[in-house]
């Protein structure tokens, strides 16, 4: 078996041809607007299937709209300057990942007739090529960087027509390409993973569900290369892939030769033929931008941003941090993590305190961890650093702060010799007590504030 | 080796197969079988081999055969994005399909009118002049007596002049002539192209409409298009799909592929009529609009024209021609300037406001640029037709060029100026 794949994910910007901003909206639409496509022959002049059998389809789409959309997702307007921090972002993946960045772009039009594109095609920019990463010691080879525009979202499909909302259309995408080179599922997952921590590595990419799309090609032995669009997630991936090769493998056995195809991911995670493979005959130039040409200068100026698997293996290093709660740190909370470390020191305090209290705070007594605020951690590593709390309290001032009823009274530490003090009158009154009953009058009266390891010892002391 | 050519460009690390797009001092590119074009650096290309050499698959041209009960409609072609494809050679849009490849792109015409269809010249709308609108008066003559009707296609930036221009150059017109043009190029799945020539088409074939139009979308759906009267409508916007509207006026019909509604009744008949060819003579005529700082030299340098058209402010199309304190000076002599001109040659006086009726009595200095004979005075013309007549009139009716302008000949002028606005 063979395996590529063709990772898009979305860039955290305003979109790509204007600077309408990258927000998808659930409110009632503003306005409709109708329109028909028909196909056209590219350069080359060689008809496209696929073209075709997407124009077979559907008769019209309605675009939906806001005052957030323009003329340019509505096809009113050209396309303007090519968004530059979007293509920033793209440069700096291929510098990750080892690529020859090409030294003039061209604006592609890929003809898309499903009317996902008002245009009836989408812009993409090929934008490196001819890098690799290296997973469990395995290169694998990354065939192509491209920017490219996010097509609009199927709102509803009719008998005749298709609804279509603009807000996503136009939100920049990468688009990663490997070659074929992965043989097993799990391989092609692991990859998949380390791809998605390149692109977390420059901070520049959305997160979250949908800002995120896989394809994968598999090909068995003797079949053909199928394209299967649609896997959000990572954790499925590799039983799409089994089931997929599973189902080319009979069509082999039992008729000897496929079809290319371009096929969906389902509910159930079986796989669904969507449409024949495309060919060069869908692109032809977007002559209404200019080729972009990449300076000397501007390649100076990309940014080659440490890798998070980096990162978690300095952290463990320079703070002696289990691997696993470095590996959340850097995931979750690496500025904050930084940024406290910087001010109050105590890193592994504040490690923990970040990946197990939270986490704990969140399962075991149902908080909503995520109100907490840069400032609520500063003040409570604060109190720490000027001995005001013991460390042991952190995690009691935080429910507390998130239940609203944080008093720092409550946590103040007791003078020793004040305990000592108590706790002689407290014999003296009632020395006939055992111990256990003596630490339960003793914890009760200063509530927390006091070890419970230390009121033992003071007990002993006292009792001779 | 030529562009379509399968190549292998060998450079000093690798080998790549693709079609070459173009080839030029520095720079070479080719489109890799994934569809995308890449671009190489000359000096780091050691070599090119040509794998295969390009074949043009020539398309068979498109034979309809005529059916009796349709009408017939000839498309005159002057270019534009309505019918345009992307060059191999320098990867613009440039206009250049032949009548045949428009067949083939809008085959769905054939099922509403036969066709018939001719290259008349394949421009820019920006580069014609007025050699061209008798070029084309001339191609649509010679067809108007065998055809129902006649669609020009044109590019959308002077689309408006040339509609003008026509109605006047065709002197008793009684069929209809359309001007179609598109606002998204036809090499594009979204073109307009195809709906605005349906929609025109249609109105041809079952209208009784017989007089120079121009038929667009009227929204930015593809859902219906405005034929609209030629000398009031006007380009609005750059780049909208519904670019074209009317100004002082109304459009004469909606249009559908399905229905036909028309909005007005005042609309020229199909009718019997004669053409008689009106046509431009070589005449330079210029136009001067309205601007703060302005300089009499600005005036000066018509005095060796035959006419001027103004393009001044608000209801009298005003110009600074008032000397009021020490820093308005040079009005005084732009009034004179003026003044010296309007004697010579015709001057006529339309406003920057585009809609409404200019009207030259309400302040002084409309009456100012009356007193010395400027024109225009009543009209509610767009400046775009009002320089059209005038350079039309200089040519055919130069000793009445001062009563004819402020009459309305084409529907040039309303007798009425109703309510519509933008």
């Amino acid at each position: 078996m063979k395996i590529g794949l063709e990772i898009h994910r979305q860039i955290e910007s305003h979109k790509l041809f204007c600077k309408c901003p990258s927000v998808l909206r659930e409110d009632k639409p503003e306005f409709s607007i109708k329109r028909v496509l028909r196909a056209v022959s590219s350069e080359l002049r060689e008809e496209d299937l696929v073209a075709k059998h997407e124009m077979e389809k559907q008769r019209y789409a309605v675009y939906e709209g806001y005052d957030s959309t323009c003329l340019v997702e509505l096809d009113e307007s050209p396309p303007e300057h090519l968004n530059q921090e979007a293509l920033m972002a793209v440069l700096e993946v291929a510098q990750l990942l080892h690529c020859e960045i090409l030294d003039e772009l061209f604006v592609m039009r890929k003809q898309v007739l499903d009317y996902s594109n008002t245009s009836g095609f989408q812009r993409t920019v090929l934008v490196a090529r001819n890098g690799y990463v290296e997973v469990k010691g395995k290169k694998i080879s990354i065939n192509t960087l491209c920017l490219e525009e996010d097509a609009a979202r199927k709102i509803m499909e009719h008998k005749d027509h298709v609804v279509y909302r603009l807000d996503r259309l136009g939100i920049p995408l990468i688009e990663i390409t490997t070659k074929p080179e992965m043989t097993s599922a799990l391989e092609a997952k692991e990859v998949a993973a380390y791809l998605g921590m390149v692109l977390k590595s420059t901070g520049k990419f959305k997160s979250g569900l949908g800002t995120i799309r896989q394809d994968v090609n598999v090909s068995v032995e003797g079949g053909s290369r199928v394209e299967i669009k649609g896997v959000q997630d990572l954790r499925s991936m590799d039983k799409i892939i089994e089931g997929e090769a599973q189902r080319q493998l009979q069509i082999v056995r039992e008729k000897g030769k496929m079809k290319e195809e371009v096929r969906m991911v389902q509910e159930d995670l079986s796989t669904k033929f969507l449409r024949p493979m495309p060919g060069a005959a869908r692109m032809y130039v977007e002559t209404d931008v200019p080729v972009f040409k990449i300076s000397k200068e501007l390649l100076k100026n990309i940014k080659k941003p440490v890798l998070l698997s980096e990162k978690v293996q300095e952290l463990e290093k320079k703070y002696q941090l289990h691997t696993e709660i470095a590996k959340e740190l850097v995931e979750e909370h690496l500025a904050l993590f930084e940024e406290l470390v910087l001010k109050f020191h105590h890193p592994e305090l504040i490690a923990k305190t970040l990946v197990l209290t939270l986490r704990d705070l969140k399962s075991r007594l149902h908080l909503s961890v995520e109100k907490l605020r840069k400032q609520d951690f500063e003040e409570v590593f604060s109190y720490v650093t000027k001995g005001n709390i013991d460390q042991d309290a952190v995690p009691h001032v935080l429910s507390d702060k998130l239940r609203g009823n944080f008093d720092l009274k409550k946590y103040e530490k007791v003078n020793e010799k004040d305990l000592e003090f108590f706790v002689r009158n407290l014999i003296k009154e009632k020395g006939s007590l055992n111990d256990g009953a003596l630490m339960g009058i003793i914890m009760k009266e200063y509530q927390g504030k006091v070890n419970g390891k230390k009121v033992m010892e003071i007990l002993k002391k006292v009792r001779g | 080796m030529k562009a379509g050519d399968l190549v292998q460009v060998f450079t000093h690390n690798e080998v790549i197969q693709g079609r070459l797009m173009s080839s030029e001092a520095h720079r070479v590119v080719i489109k890799l079988s994934s569809g995308y074009n890449l671009s190489f650096d000359k000096n780091k290309v050691k070599s090119i081999k040509v794998v295969e050499v390009f074949k043009e698959n020539k398309k068979e041209p498109h034979h309809v055969k005529e059916k009796k009960d349709l009408k017939t409609v000839m498309i005159l072609h002057t270019g534009g994005t309505i019918a345009s494809e992307v060059s191999y050679e320098t990867g613009g849009t440039i206009p250049k399909y032949t009548p045949e490849e428009l067949l083939h792109k809008f085959p769905e015409l054939a099922s509403v009118v036969n066709v018939k269809s001719r290259l008349v010249r394949n421009m820019w709308s920006e580069d014609m002049n007025f050699k061209h609108y008798n070029l084309i008066a001339k191609e649509i003559v010679k067809d108007i007596k065998n055809v129902d009707g006649i669609i020009v296609t044109h590019g959308t930036d002077t689309l408006g002049y040339t509609a003008a221009a026509l109605s006047f150059i065709l002197e008793g017109l009684e069929k209809p002539v359309l001007l179609v043009g598109s606002q998204r190029s036809s090499d594009r799945g979204s073109s307009d192209a195809g709906f605005n020539l349906l929609c025109a088409t249609k109105f041809i074939a079952e209208s009784d409409f017989g007089e120079v139009g121009i038929c667009m979308h009227e929204t930015m759906e593809d859902n219906t298009c405005l034929v609209m009267p030629a000398c009031k409508t006007r380009k609005l916007h750059s780049s909208r799909r519904d670019a074209f509207k009317v100004v002082n006026g109304k459009a004469f019909a909606r249009v559908t592929p399905e229905t036909i509604t028309f909005l007005r009744k005042d609309y020229g008949r199909v009718g019997k009529g004669v053409v008689k060819l009106k046509l431009f003579k070589p005449v330079k005529v210029g136009w001067l609009k309205a601007h703060p700082e302005m300089f009499s030299e600005e005036i000066k340098r018509y005095s060796s024209f035959d006419g001027l058209l103004l393009e001044g402010y608000g209801i009298a199309g005003n110009f600074p021609i008032n000397k009021i304190d020490a820093l308005t000076v040079e009005n005084e002599k732009i009034y004179q300037a003026l003044r010296v001109l309007a004697k010579k040659i015709p001057v006529v006086a339309t406003t920057q406001t585009i809609f409404g009726r200019v009207n030259m009595n309400v302040y002084s200095t409309g009456r100012k640029m009356q007193d010395i004979g400027i024109l225009g005075n009543y009209c509610d013309m767009l400046p775009e037709t009002a320089f059209i007549k005038l350079a039309w009139l200089l040519s055919n009716f130069p000793k009445d060029v001062r009563n004819l302008m402020s009459e309305n000949l084409r529907g040039e002028i309303s007798k009425r100026v109703t309510s519509e606005f933008l």
